[in-house]
Order: structure tokens, then C-alpha cells, then sequence
């Protein structure tokens, strides 16, 4: 099967992040990068349905300046055939922009499947994947947490909260991956020297216009310190009158 | 020259021949390794080979097989002199060493008698060890025990029919020089007087049989265990075991290396030649195994076969690579075509050693504590073996067990084992007013030492209040430090040792460009294994650096009086030492640890536990094994905590990080009180306020 597999580069998300003084972008001194996690599931998943389903190609595609490349190179290392740069200066916040440009790149390119992340996880969207399905009138199943396919079709299971569906479709077609999926593999030395003699091909993107446009970002509030009412059960009556009167929980 | 002179020499031809064609096909096996440098440093290599083998060091180690085996080797060492004697003798009647001086002569003489006597007895109580006491190291599969059998029945054979054949040439003449041989001098009294012609007939029996039993025995030397008394000498003579150099590091690989398409070893032929010379120099005696913090606990791996599956895999591999396929039709012969699968040459080249003869999991149980390498007395190097086996399964398939994952990933997001935030790494010392090399750059200075904390020491709980109590003792001590705060990233030994060279690399470059930056000359560190990476494995890589450890610097600290202590002494109380293997065995700093606290508490009673110093037992956390579940057996800080506690001793002390997280849970699992403290905490504690 021909597999592409639209990846992200995020921060990586245990940092403690400032807003850059432009006070539209955090402040990217001292970030470190990686593969967004559930853009690495899907990695993983194209390439074991490959592996098992016989002779296929995972192409992995990102869309960004040339560090995305860096996560290209490591999806190549995890076994991926070939990798497309999709350039732009930056990654535009307004989702349907980059679901152009995706759009655009997979059209003609024969894909049986398209697979994304459930959502990147710095910004959190979850549009792109389903945008792209729409441009190209296919069918789109997200959140997926378990997959089979066989001859020609899919069945995707989605965990809901305290439910789960299953949905079947026709293929080609784009799934966003969810957990529950197979955790992306750590690159071997072997598949990232592999890594560095294969494809990458590096296109402008076609974004078009912005729809959407940042205007400001900020930090949440710091927590204040916890305040100790009292002790014992004299200060049980203080506790509730603050729950009630501050708080406003009771 | 008489017919059977004739025909003796004949077959000494012959026996000479077969037994040099199959030196020289093992020889010839070692083709199929890699290179590895073990030239250089020979009077240290020959010192090893005197000590190791000649004085038999470490076969003394063990105080009952020792002495044995040492009698067993100095009588061979001391009989091969008759036995050339007596080849040559065979050959030429006219052979003898009369031609040396009487006296010389005479303890020529005697030395054969007495040797072959002691011999005899050590061989008569190895056949009583192996087959009424059973030592358990000497377990093993029935190829190895006929084969130990046989070798000993031969060696006993070799006495007896040299015993023989003394006895009867002094019963033919009593007056003959050789009459210097007490015992056999004893044993040809009883056999005087009988008629000559028997006599002369049972010399010719027991003559042909000893020269023929010294013949058969040679040639059974490169079909056995015992090949060792051939490749044991040249096996120390390359061992790194007891130096030269740093002990336990680590072989460099080159990753940048051209055309190198395999990290790691998964077969014989990607292992170097001293690998293969390891596999036929393994007695199978056992110690290794038996000093093995895994195989005591219950687990899977031994490291003894380890060494003899390297052995038996280079046997069916190399032969095969070589072009030579007799070996194969030999086995057709005797065991059929196609049995168990592995009589066709394809199947011999499709299996590999790792998988088909060592596992996945006993690889990973290792902890690289080198008990092992400490315990062989034929300069093995098992660990050499398992970590390329490790390389292979990390660089080439990256397969390993599913929570190292997290552990590389942060060591490569997070520059440290764990998932904290690096810009953590200092919070440890806030409010202490300890300075970062940044800072100090800054303002111009340089300190006389870097502290290097290392990640247990800056995100772990309870070794935070170590590097607390180190920071405090220096600044006590009015050293001038300074740490590097956040541009310390984890030296990368986890990594290393779990065969993750990559990582490792990219780790400890980045740690070597920090510390040339801020031309760092002199570290010290709390942490056995910051403290062996950085000091004798980082120069391979081009770091350079004087790397004490704390109990060393803390020792040298107290005995210049640098140390402001209160007057009060405290109670008494004894104390037991657990031994960080990457400061013992790896480094042999036994001493440093136990003085700096018999410095800081003068009444304090040192109780050794049974297993100590260069015998400790590994906490169970090292070789990355901290970061692996342990999952079958007995857990291995547990049984270490028993070990310590069975001393009765009121406190335990450590000099590592991770012996401190072992160890505290193997005793907080014993529901034991008794706390476990760091040297330098015990230091801190006395600390004027």
C-alpha cells in the first residue's frame, strides 16, 4: 500500500515555555523538538501495515522551514521510504492554509492512505486532517485507536468518552491516529544511516491566504500558594465559608 | 636404532602433525574476527602473565578447587620436562638430561617424583569434588562433564603409568641415578627379584602406554576444555582485565567509520579475535557464574555460557565461512541428515548466535558489575561479549525491553534518564550560594574543582541531600567549586552499557565540549559511574580530565585537617560498606570509602558484609539495569540488602547514587529500620555548625 503520513515538528511539551517578545510565538531559545507523539503512532502504523501487508511505500510529509527536516530524517530513520519538505517560512496558525498546501502534494500522488496525528499537540487543532479529506472528497475517520484493513477497506475503532464506534470505509482514505495505536519506534544506528541516503524532496507549499490569524498568546495565570485555613475541626466552618464565598465551589 | 625406536618416532611424526594441523585450524578460525588492538604495554601484560597464570592468582581465589588446580598446573609445568624426556628417549635411547650436573640430575629427579605424587592426589580429589560433592558452579551439560572426566582419567592415567615405568627401571637397577625418586624408589622394592623378562615386559606396557596416553592426550587437547593450558597464556597475555589502563572500559566504535555496515555483534564473525580466543580458553570451571548477581537471584543469564556458546557457535560457523565442510559430513555421519535441523550448511549460516544460542534476555540481565572478569582466572572478558551482543540488538534492530524506551528518549530530549525538566538541574542547590561555571566565567574566576553532580545527584530526592552534604563538606572545607548547572547533561553510561553507542557518543561529545569550553581540569563527582565514565572512557573520545571520586577527595580533605569537625564523636555504632562495583572492581578504590569514615567517626566499627570489596555484589542498578524491570527471580538489591543486614550493622554506607536507591529499597523490603547513608552525609552530620 502507498501510505503517506502528514507529520509535525512541536517543542517538546515538558518545557516551561515563554512568550516571545513578539507576543504571537513562545520564545523558541534553549526548545527542543520532536516528532509530534501521535504524528509518531502514525509513522509506526503505516510502517507496520507495510511490514505486514507486504510491498508498500511510506512517504512521510511535513510542512515548515528546513529544521522540519529533522523529523523528516527521523521518520526516515524509522523506516520510511521517502520524505517531501512542503517549505514555508513558518507553520501558519490558520489550519486551512496548511490543508491547502497537504492537499495539493497528495492529490495526484496515488496514496491508498493518509494518515495524520490525532492533533498536534503544541496547538492542538485537530482540522488539518479532516480538512484534507474534504478537499479531497475522501472519506475520514479521526481519533482512531485500533485499524484493520483488508481488501480494499478500512475498520477503525474510535474510543469516545465511556463509548467506542466502529466505523468502516473505503479506501483511500484519511485516518487521524489517536493512543491505542503502536508507539513510534526508536530509530536503530542502521535505519538512520539508511536514513541519510534516502529521498527528501523539498517543494514550496501552497498555502494561499491566511483565514485565520494569531494575535496574541499568553500564559496562564501562575497558581497562587495554598492557603492554610486552620487545623482540626474549628476551622472546618472557615473552609466552608471560603469554598463559598471565594472559591464559589459550594 | 631398534625397530620399536623406529616405530615410536613414527607415530610422535604423527601425533606432532595431527596436533599442529589443528593448532593451526583454530588458528586459522580467529581469521573470520574483527581486529582489536591488544598490543602495547608488555611488561604489564607479562607481569599479568606471571601473576595470572604462572602464580596462579586468581585460581587461589578459590580456597579449596584453588590449591588443587595450582598443583594440578605447577606438576604440569615441572612433568613436561620428563615427558620430553621420555618422547625424546623413545625416539633416540641414547636421549637423557644425565649429561647435566649429579646433583641437578638428582633434583630433576625428585621434582618428578613428588610432583607426580601431588598431582595424583589433587586429581583423586577432583574426581571426589565432581562426583561426590558436586560443586553447583560445575554444573553443566553432559558434553561438558565426560569431557572434564575424561581429562582427569588421562591426567591420573599419565601418573600412574610414570610411576610404573620408574618403579621398573629401579627395579632392574637399583643402583641407576634415578634412584633419587623416593617414591618410586618404594614402590620397585617389592617388585625386586622378579624374574627380568616380566619385568622388561611390563616396562614395555606401561612405557607405550604412557608415551601413547601423552600422544592421544595432546591431540585430544584442541577437541576440549583443555585447550586452555595451550590459549590460557596468550588469553592473559591480551586480557585487559588487569590492566593495562582503566579496567572495564568499554570498546570504542567507530560510528563514522566508512563502509562499516554492522554495530555490534550478532554472530562470531562480527566479534574480534580476542572474543573467539575467550571462547577457547573457557575451562568452564564456573566462577564466573557463580559470582553472578543475576544467577544468584534466579535468573536466566550465566556468563559462562556466554563464553561457551561463543565457543560452540565459532565452532559450526567458522568452518563453514573457511570453505571447509568436513566437519559438516562428519556430523551428517554420526547424527543424519537433517537432524535438528542444523546438519545443511544453510541452516548452519541462516542460525546466528545471538537468538539461537544466547537470548535477548540474558543479555539484557546483565549489570555489568564485573564480578565475572574478577573471578576468571584465564583473563575472560565476558562483558565485552555481552555488550557488542547488546550494541547489535540496540544500533541494528532496535530491540530492547519496552521501558528503556522512555530512558533514551529523555536521555536524548532531557539530557538526563529521566523525564525532568533540564533547567531543573540546579534546583537542588538553591539558597546555598554555589556558583555555576557561567557565573564564575563571568565574573573572571575559575575554581580549583568542578562538582560534577550527575543526574541522580540533581533530580533524584534522596541523592539531592548527597550533593547537599558533598557541597556542604567542600565549602566547610573552604575548596573553591563550581558546578555546571544546567549545561550538565547525563554522561551517557546508561546508554553505553545497554549498547546504545549512538546516544552515548552524542551525550558525551556534547559533555566534552562544555567542559573544553570552560577548560575544566580537575572534577569530582559523587557518582562511580560519572566518575569512571568521564574519567577513563571519555578520553576515547578526546576528554582528558583528572576525575576523583568524592571518597578519595573527602579522604584527602580530612587527612589535611581541612575538615572543621564538632568535638562531639557521637555514639558508637557499627557500620557496614557496600561496594559500588564502578568504584571497586572497575576502579579499586576500596580503601577511601572505609578510611573517610573511620576519619569522620573515630569509634565507629567497620563490619564487612561476607561478600566485600573486589568480591561486593552489585546493588543490581548497573548497566542500565536501573532503568529495566526485574522481573524474574529473586530481586538483586534485596538479596544484597540481606547480605548487609545479616552483618547486624546499625547503618549502612554507600558511595553511589544509584547502591543508595538499591539499597534502601532492598532494605525498606526486609521491613528493616536501618538507614542507609551516603560517606559524605556521614561527614556532613560531624560538620561544625
Amino acid at each position: 500500500m502507498k501510505i503517506a503520513v502528514c507529520i509535525k515538528r512541536v517543542p517538546d511539551m515538558e518545557t516551561r515555555f515563554r512568550i516571545a517578545a513578539s507576543g504571537t510565538a513562545v520564545d523558541e531559545a534553549g526548545l527542543k523538538y520532536d516528532l509530534s507523539d501521535f504524528d509518531g503512532y502514525a509513522v509506526e502504523t503505516a510502517l507496520q501495515l507495510n511490514e505486514k501487508q507486504g510491498p508498500g511505500e511510506t512517504v512521510v510529509i511535513s510542512l515548515g522551514p528546513d529544521v522540519v527536516q529533522e523529523q523528516l530524517r527521523k521518520a526516515l530513520s524509522m523506516g520510511a521510504e521517502r520524505a517531501v519538505q512542503l517549505k514555508a517560512d513558518r507553520v501558519p496558525t490558520d489550519g486551512l492554509s496548511i490543508a491547502r498546501a497537504l492537499a495539493a502534494e497528495l492529490k495526484d500522488g496515488g496514496y491508498d492512505l493518509i494518515f495524520f496525528g490525532r492533533q498536534a499537540v503544541d496547538s492542538a487543532n485537530a482540522t488539518v486532517g479532516p480538512m484534507v479529506a474534504e478537499m479531497l472528497g475522501l472519506p475520514c475517520a479521526t481519533a482512531v485507536s485500533s485499524l484493520d484493513i483488508s481488501s480494499g477497506r478500512g475498520t477503525a475503532r474510535r474510543d469516545l468518552e465511556g463509548a467506542a464506534e466502529i466505523v468502516d470505509f473505503a479506501l483511500p482514505a484519511v485516518v487521524t491516529i489517536d493512543e491505542g495505536m503502536p508507539r513510534a519506534r526508536y530509530p536503530s544506528l542502521k535505519g538512520i544511516m539508511a536514513a541519510k541516503k534516502k529521498p527528501l524532496e523539498v517543494r514550496a507549499a501552497q498555502l494561499g491566504d491566511e483565514s485565520l490569524t494569531l494575535e496574541k498568546m499568553e500564559l496562564p495565570p501562575e497558581r497562587a500558594a495554598g492557603r492554610i485555613v486552620g487545623e482540626g475541626p474549628g476551622a472546618v466552618a472557615e473552609l466552608v465559608r471560603l469554598l463559598h464565598t471565594e472559591a464559589k465551589v459550594l | 636404532m631398534r625397530i620399536e625406536n623406529a616405530v615410536f618416532l613414527i607415530v610422535l611424526l604423527l601425533a606432532a602433525g595431527f596436533f599442529s594441523y589443528n593448532v593451526q585450524r583454530l588458528l586459522s578460525y580467529l581469521s573470520i574476527a574483527l581486529p582489536d588492538d591488544r598490543g602495547g604495554h608488555p611488561l604489564v601484560r607479562l607481569k599479568n602473565v606471571i601473576t595470572v597464570a604462572f602464580l596462579q592468582k586468581k585460581i587461589l581465589r578459590d580456597p579449596v578447587a584453588g590449591p588443587m588446580h595450582a598443583l594440578i598446573f605447577w606438576g604440569f609445568c615441572v612433568l613436561t620436562a620428563g615427558t620430553i624426556e621420555l618422547l625424546l628417549h623413545g625416539s633416540f635411547p641414547a636421549f637423557s638430561y644425565d649429561f647435566l650436573p649429579t646433583s641437578l640430575y638428582q633434583f630433576y629427579s625428585i621434582s618428578q617424583d613428588l610432583f607426580g605424587a601431588l598431582v595424583l592426589g589433587a586429581v583423586a580429589f577432583a574426581f571426589y569434588r565432581r562426583l561426590v560433592l558436586h560443586p553447583e558452579r560445575l554444573e553443566g551439560d553432559n558434553l561438558e562433564h565426560s569431557d572434564a572426566l575424561i581429562i582427569l582419567g588421562a591426567i591420573a592415567g599419565l601418573m600412574v603409568t610414570m610411576f610404573g615405568v620408574n618403579a621398573i627401571e629401579l627395579a632392574l637397577d637399583p643402583e641407576s641415578i634415578t634412584r633419587a625418586k623416593p617414591l618410586s624408589f618404594a614402590l620397585s622394592m617389592p617388585l625386586r627379584g622378579l624374574p627380568i623378562g616380566l619385568l622388561n615386559g611390563a616396562h614395555a606396557v606401561f612405557w607405550w602406554a604412557h608415551a601413547l596416553l601423552v600422544l592421544a592426550f595432546l591431540n585430544f587437547l584442541p577437541y576440549s576444555k583443555h585447550l586452555h593450558i595451550v590459549s590460557s597464556i596468550p588469553n592473559v597475555y591480551f586480557s585487559n582485565s588487569q590492566g593495562p589502563g582503566p579496567k572495564g572500559v568499554i570498546r570504542f566504535l567507530d560510528l563514522e567509520a566508512e563502509n562499516v555496515e554492522q554495530f555490534g555483534a550478532a554472530d562470531v564473525d562480527q566479534m574480534t579475535w580476542k572474543d573467539l580466543l575467550d571462547g577457547y580458553t573457557c575451562t568452564e570451571c564456573g566462577r564466573c557464574t557463580s559470582v553472578c548477581p543475576a544467577h544468584l537471584t534466579g535468573k536466566v543469564l550465566s556468563p559462562r555460557k556466554i563464553i561457551i556458546d561463543t565457543r560452540r557457535r565459532l565452532m559450526e560457523k567458522a568452518p563453514l565461512l573457511l570453505g571447509d565442510y568436513s566437519e559438516l559430513a562428519h556430523h551428517a555421519l554420526v547424527h543424519g541428515e537433517g537432524d535438528e535441523g542444523s546438519t545443511s550448511a544453510t541452516a548452519i549460516l541462516e542460525h546466528r548466535l545471538l537468538d539461537n544460542f544466547i537470548t535477548e534476555e540474558e543479555l539484557w540481565q546483565c549489570t555489568t558489575c564485573r564480578a565475572c572478569i574478577q573471578e576468571c582466572p584465564v583473563g575472560i572478558e565476558h562483558l565485552d561479549h555481552i555488550v557488542d551482543m547488546r550494541r547489535n540488538l540496540v544500533l541494528m534492530e532496535s530491540r530492547f525491553p519496552p521501558e528503556v524506551l522512555p530512558t533514551f528518549e529523555s536521555m536524548e530530549r532531557n539530557g538526563s534518564p529521566w523525564a525532568f525538566r533540564p533547567d531543573d538541574r540546579a534546583k537542588w542547590a538553591e539558597g546555598m550560594d554555589i556558583p555555576t561555571m557561567a557565573e564564575l566565567v563571568e565574573r573572571g574566576e575559575s575554581p580549583e574543582i568542578l562538582f560534577w553532580v550527575g543526574c541522580m545527584g540533581s533530580f533524584d530526592d534522596r541523592s539531592k541531600k548527597i550533593s547537599v552534604a558533598f557541597a556542604r563538606i567542600l565549602q566547610a572545607a573552604g575548596v573553591p567549586f563550581a558546578i555546571l548547572g544546567q549545561e550538565e547533561t547525563c554522561n551517557g553510561d546508561p546508554a553505553r552499557r545497554m549498547g546504545n553507542e549512538y546516544l552515548y557518543q552524542t551525550l558525551a561529545k556534547q559533555n566534552i565540549e562544555t567542559l573544553t569550553r570552560y577548560d575544566v581540569k580537575t572534577i569530582v563527582t559523587f557518582c562511580p559511574h560519572c566518575f569512571h565514565q568521564i574519567g577513563n572512557e571519555y578520553p576515547q573520545l578526546g576528554g582528558n580530565y583528572e576525575v576523583i571520586h568524592h571518597s578519595t577527595y573527602i579522604e584527602r580533605l580530612l587527612e589535611a585537617g581541612r575538615v572543621p569537625f564538632d568535638t562531639d564523636a557521637g555514639k558508637t555504632l557499627t557500620m557496614a560498606y557496600h561496594d559500588s562495583c564502578y568504584l571497586g572492581r572497575y576502579n579499586d578504590v576500596y580503601d577511601a570509602p572505609r578510611e573517610t569514615l573511620r576519619r569522620a567517626l573515630p569509634i565507629v566499627t567497620m563490619v564487612e558484609p561476607e561478600r566485600t570489596r573486589d568480591r561486593g555484589m552489585c546493588c543490581g542498578a548497573g548497566g542500565g539495569r536501573m532503568f529495566m524491570e526485574e522481573t524474574q527471580g529473586k530481586r538483586i538489591n534485596v538479596e544484597r540488602a540481606e547480605q548487609l543486614l545479616a552483618t547486624g550493622a546499625d547503618m549502612l554506607a554507600v558511595a553511589c547514587p544509584f547502591c543508595m536507591t538499591m539499597i534502601s529499597d532492598g532494605v525498606k523490603a526486609k521491613d528493616s529500620e536501618v538507614p542507609v547513608f551516603d560517606i559524605s552525609e556521614v561527614v556532613a552530620s560531624r560538620l561544625r555548625a
